[in-house]
């Protein structure tokens, strides 16, 4: 007994240090990518502006006849206004908020969700781990915006319940990661030390699995964002999007349509687009640059 | 399998050379600084020879072969030097026109049959694709060719294997096909690259023979580069040793297996097994590695590893000599300078193994630091074909 | 090359699709039906005439039988009927709008492998130069960006500045008219389509081709005096193409997502508009047959995929 716990105290020991080693590398190298940089800076930008909407807008967002319809972007209305007079700016600014939290929030469920069944199948396996397989081959087999819609309606409209719609139908790849990552790691010497000295199954899969895999869940996270967001903005694009007035760039976006296909006002389709695009071009790099630096396996 | 002494396999008329190596230089320019791969290597090959170019891995042997077909992969290039093929230079070619002297007047065969083949397409069809890359071979011929060549290197019921893909192979098949490729032109030279190192002994000479009958039938040139001086034995008659990117020696097989001059060349016959050495005789690897040709040592590249290196070892390259007829080699210390200058005819290399491919003959007392136990031991070996057939 | 081996398996795996197609229109048929609302209800029919109409329709049964008669009508091809449309057969409804969607859909595909694995490999063979670089922004662009900006964009460009600086005479139409598309209205709603999925494949195509580029056979293809491009499409590209295979069926569930987005922009009477619009008019019957059919189309399309891997590679065998 006495020998197993000094075998879990030196492997945990090393691995440890090793850790401790893997993050600083990790961050130099992260700090040494430009893009990534650049993109963490952006999106720095992006959660003060977000904050900063909950507390002040050049004008109320959601006032219909701020400005004449379709006011074309000049002074006083830097960005335009739209089909109803409100000042695009200020919807802009807040529609950050429903985009940040759809892609925020849909991560963390997703990870705590694909994390714990996929450590949960990867350690049970047998009869568990072939449910799920068919589980998750069946959400494969069908568009997940489809079923992700078809959700959203039955659970009625708010934000909560696009946010449950999109993290029910995004968790499958994170699950079949930290299945892979579980079954790996299992295998390993220290994981056998610990069991043999009667450490129990939940202590083994969140005090030795868990950090182990911890990298790879970082990364395939912040990609989760990003996704979200997107397929938040398809759901506002495609009508089942929060309740107006509520501001978001893809119902922004979405109304922009009919005047530029119209041909008077492109700038009402253009500064949503270009807000959310780069948006999602910022998390995808800072996702890349995390890869790269954390994940090295992986790297393309 | 006989045993073949190399002087048998000489039958072949030699000619004028077909190529000239003058003065190569060829280095890979990594992030950590430029590595001097080849350096000032020359050499001719005359039409209908076999010469070997024997090394350790990393001496500079393969990067030679592969600086004279154009294809030294990135970040490496050939920095200077002519490769003059029937008087061409080789390095002054364009691409269209190197192309057209790979695979129709020199051809290639590689060290890993295993890898070299591609795995999507039939053998038959990698086969009538090098003859179908030149118009040597008129269209209507390719396909018999083909088959006539697979058969020719034995491969059995070679009618249906053409159909086959190469993961059906075992790899000595696969390196007849390989050698049935480098063939199908009618190549003047066909370099061989490690032919037989990926291979199990067996399949190992019969590769060999097959080699040296094509090389008496066809009369083709032959560069054969190994890091296995059995195999050089068996079919070369001249012989180059490399080390460290430089040509340390060079001679006709008997030569090099008689009276190698530099002590590169006696560690490397030491290494190789022998059937006849004394039960007490250990084989003996080469100590230390191969220096780092980023920053090599000053002097003589091979003195941090020589047991009977001098001061001058230590400051200057030593130039290659002639040490005898058709013989150089690049040494302050050989053979006949410690008979002729030092009169060291009667101390005898002694150290144990010294008999596994090294005449008993002179070596400088002060260089030979151990005292003499049993100067019998050290026999007068005839070079050996190959080691374990 | 049918082997015996490979139509077991083509079975099986069909057996498979089959199994999934149950288990999907299961869980859509009892989801859809438990929906908010119905269709008539939207039609604003209430009172006696209700009941009539959700008799007639079935649709006071309970669920499982209800699901049961749409298996006894789905074995023998027939989805039922339109509830919003009423008395309009789903089948052919929906056979007519996968056409549609199969012209957009297998545009977008085609300019998914064309352009994905061309630049995949431009980019490649140009590693580390700004084409390499111009290439892989472009691909990270392509799959970033929503497919519905790019098709504002396009339609801004195309059809507004074009337009204007023609004076109209030569300008994208955006709209489209027939029930099928022109080459002309159908570009752009394909553009936007596959340049989120081609992105992905030159991503794809490019690290494996420089994966394989590195092997001995390439060395070989060189010293045998092949032409450089006929050792990167023969020799190299095929090879190469085995990797990009396997994330093809990703790829189609991509472009089904595109369809979903795009149709409902340009207007095309599609599978994806269908979708949008039977859900909000809660024609539960043409949902779960939409459904059907997607969860069919990626079943077959992953077969194939696997299937063409056989071709691709002769060491893989079922």
């Amino acid at each position: 007994m006495a020998a197993g716990v000094e075998a879990i105290d030196y492997a945990g020991g090393t691995l440890a240090r090793a850790q401790v080693g893997l993050w600083r590398d990790g961050l130099r190298r992260l700090r040494r990518n430009r893009l990534a940089l650049a993109a963490a800076i952006y999106l720095i930008l992006l959660a003060a502006m977000c904050i900063l909407s909950l507390f002040w807008t050049p004008y109320n967002p959601n006032l219909v006849g701020t400005c004449p319809d379709y006011t074309l972007p000049g002074p006083g209305h830097p960005l335009g206004c739209d089909d109803l007079g409100r000042d695009t700016l200020s919807r802009l600014m807040v529609g950050s908020q429903v985009s940040l939290t759809i892609g925020l929030v849909t991560a963390v469920i997703v990870m705590v969700l694909g994390v714990g069944i996929g450590l949960m199948i990867g350690y049970l396996r047998g009869v568990v781990d072939a449910v799920f397989a068919l589980i998750i081959n069946t959400f494969y087999g069908v568009p997940p915006l489809m079923v992700a819609i078809v959700l959203y309606v039955l659970l009625g409209p708010g934000l909560i319940n696009i946010i449950i719609a999109i993290a029910a139908t995004s968790w499958m790849d994170m699950a079949r990661l930290v299945r892979g990552q579980t079954l790996s790691i299992r295998e390993r010497e220290f994981i056998e030390a610990a069991r043999s000295s009667g450490a129990r199954t939940g202590k083994i899969l969140f005090g030795h699995v868990f950090p182990n895999a911890l990298g790879p869940i970082i990364v395939q996270t912040t990609f989760v964002v990003p996704a979200a967001i997107l397929t938040g903005a398809f759901f506002s694009f495609l009508g089942f999007g929060v309740p107006a007035p509520t501001a978001d760039w893809g119902g922004m976006a979405s109304e922009g349509f009919s005047p530029l296909l119209a041909g008077y006002d492109p700038y009402m389709l253009l500064f949503p687009a270009v807000f959310l695009s780069v948006t999602l071009l910022a998390f995808n790099f800072f996702g890349d640059g995390l890869r790269d630096a954390f994940d090295p396996r992986q790297r393309r | 399998m006989a045993r073949t002494a190399p002087a048998t396999a000489m039958t072949v008329p030699v000619g004028d050379p077909v190529l000239e190596v003058k003065a190569l230089y060829t280095s890979f320019f990594t992030d950590d600084g430029e590595v001097k791969a080849v350096r000032d290597v020359s050499f001719d090959l005359a039409a209908g020879e076999t010469l070997g170019i024997v090394g350790e891995s990393g001496c500079g042997k393969s990067v030679t072969a592969l600086s004279i077909l154009g294809l030294v992969p990135r970040p490496g290039r050939v920095v200077a030097g002519e490769i003059l093929f029937k008087g061409q230079d080789l390095l002054t070619m364009d691409r269209d026109e190197l192309r057209e002297i790979r695979g129709r007047d020199i051809a290639m065969i590689f060290q890993d049959p295993l890898s070299s083949l591609n795995p999507v397409h039939r053998i038959g069809f990698q086969i009538d694709e090098a003859m179908h890359a030149h118009n040597k071979i008129p269209d209507a011929e390719v396909k018999p060719r083909s088959l006539d060549l697979l058969k020719r290197v034995r491969v059995p019921d070679a009618a249906r294997r053409v159909r086959n893909y190469p993961h059906q192979f075992s790899g000595g098949m696969r390196q007849r096909v390989m050698i049935a490729m480098g063939l199908s032109n009618m190549p003047e030279i066909l370099i061989a690259d490690e032919p037989t190192t990926a291979l199990d002994v067996t399949v190992q000479a019969q590769i060999l023979q097959l080699l040296r009958d094509l090389n008496r039938d066809l009369g083709t040139s032959i560069i054969l580069i190994t890091h296995n001086l059995g195999v050089v034995a068996g079919l070369c008659r001249r012989v180059i040793v490399m080390y460290a990117g430089e040509i340390v020696e060079e001679g006709s097989t008997e030569q090099i297996f008689d009276s190698p001059q530099h002590p590169y060349t006696w560690a490397l016959l030491r290494s190789l097994p022998r059937v006849d050495a004394s039960r007490h005789e250990r084989l003996r690897s080469i100590e230390g590695l191969p220096p780092d040709l980023i920053a090599p040592p000053p002097g003589c590249k091979f003195n941090p590893r020589c047991p009977f290196r001098l001061d001058r070892c230590r400051r200057d390259n030593p130039p290659l000599e002639t040490v005898g007829d058709g013989q150089r080699a690049a040494c302050w210390v050989t053979m006949r300078r410690a008979y002729a200058e030092m009169g060291a005819a009667t101390i005898t290399d002694t150290r144990p193994g010294a008999a596994s491919g090294v005449r008993g003959s002179g070596i400088p007392a002060e260089l030979a630091s151990q005292t003499p136990e049993s100067a019998g031991g050290a026999a007068t070996p005839e070079p050996e074909a190959l080691p374990h057939d | 090359m049918l082997t015996r081996g490979t139509l077991i398996y083509i079975i099986q795996r069909l057996l498979i699709i089959v199994l999934t197609l149950l288990v999907v229109s299961f869980v859509v048929f009892v989801v859809v039906h438990s929906l908010p609302g119905n269709a008539f209800i939207s039609q604003r029919v209430h009172g006696r005439t209700l009941q009539l109409l959700l008799h007639e329709y079935g649709l006071d049964q309970p669920i499982l039988i209800q699901y049961w008669n749409f298996l006894k009508g789905a074995v023998q091809g027939n989805l039922g009927v339109s509830l919003y449309i009423r008395g309009e057969q789903v089948t052919p409804l929906v056979l007519r709008e996968l056409s549609v969607s199969c012209e957009v859909g297998g545009s977008a595909l085609l300019i998914t492998i064309g352009l994905g694995i061309t630049f995949g490999v431009i980019a490649a063979m140009r590693q580390n130069t700004w084409v390499d670089y111009t290439v892989t922004s472009f691909a990270v662009i392509g799959y970033t960006v929503p497919s519905f900006v790019i098709a504002g964009l396009g339609v801004l460009i195309f059809a507004n500045f074009l337009g204007s600086i023609t004076g109209g005479s030569f300008a994208y139409a955006a709209v489209w008219t027939g029930t099928y598309g022109t080459i002309g209205e159908l570009w752009l709603p394909a553009l936007a389509i596959g340049l989120y999925t081609s992105g992905q494949i030159t991503r794809i195509t490019r690290a494996s081709m420089l994966e394989v580029i590195q092997q001995d056979y390439i060395r070989t293809a060189r010293a045998k005096g092949l032409r450089e491009r006929v050792v990167t499409i023969r020799h190299a590209l095929r090879n190469a193409l085995v990797p990009v295979i396997s994330i093809l069926g990703t790829t189609v569930v991509g472009i089904l997502v595109g369809v979903l987005v795009i149709e409902n922009i340009f207007g095309i009477p599609g599978l994806g508009k269908e979708f949008v619009d039977s859900i909000r008019f809660h024609d539960y019957n043409v949902t779960v047959g939409v459904f059907t059919i997607f969860a069919l189309l990626i079943g077959l399309s992953n077969l194939l995929v696997d299937l063409l891997y056989t071709v691709l590679d002769p060491r893989i065998r079922y």
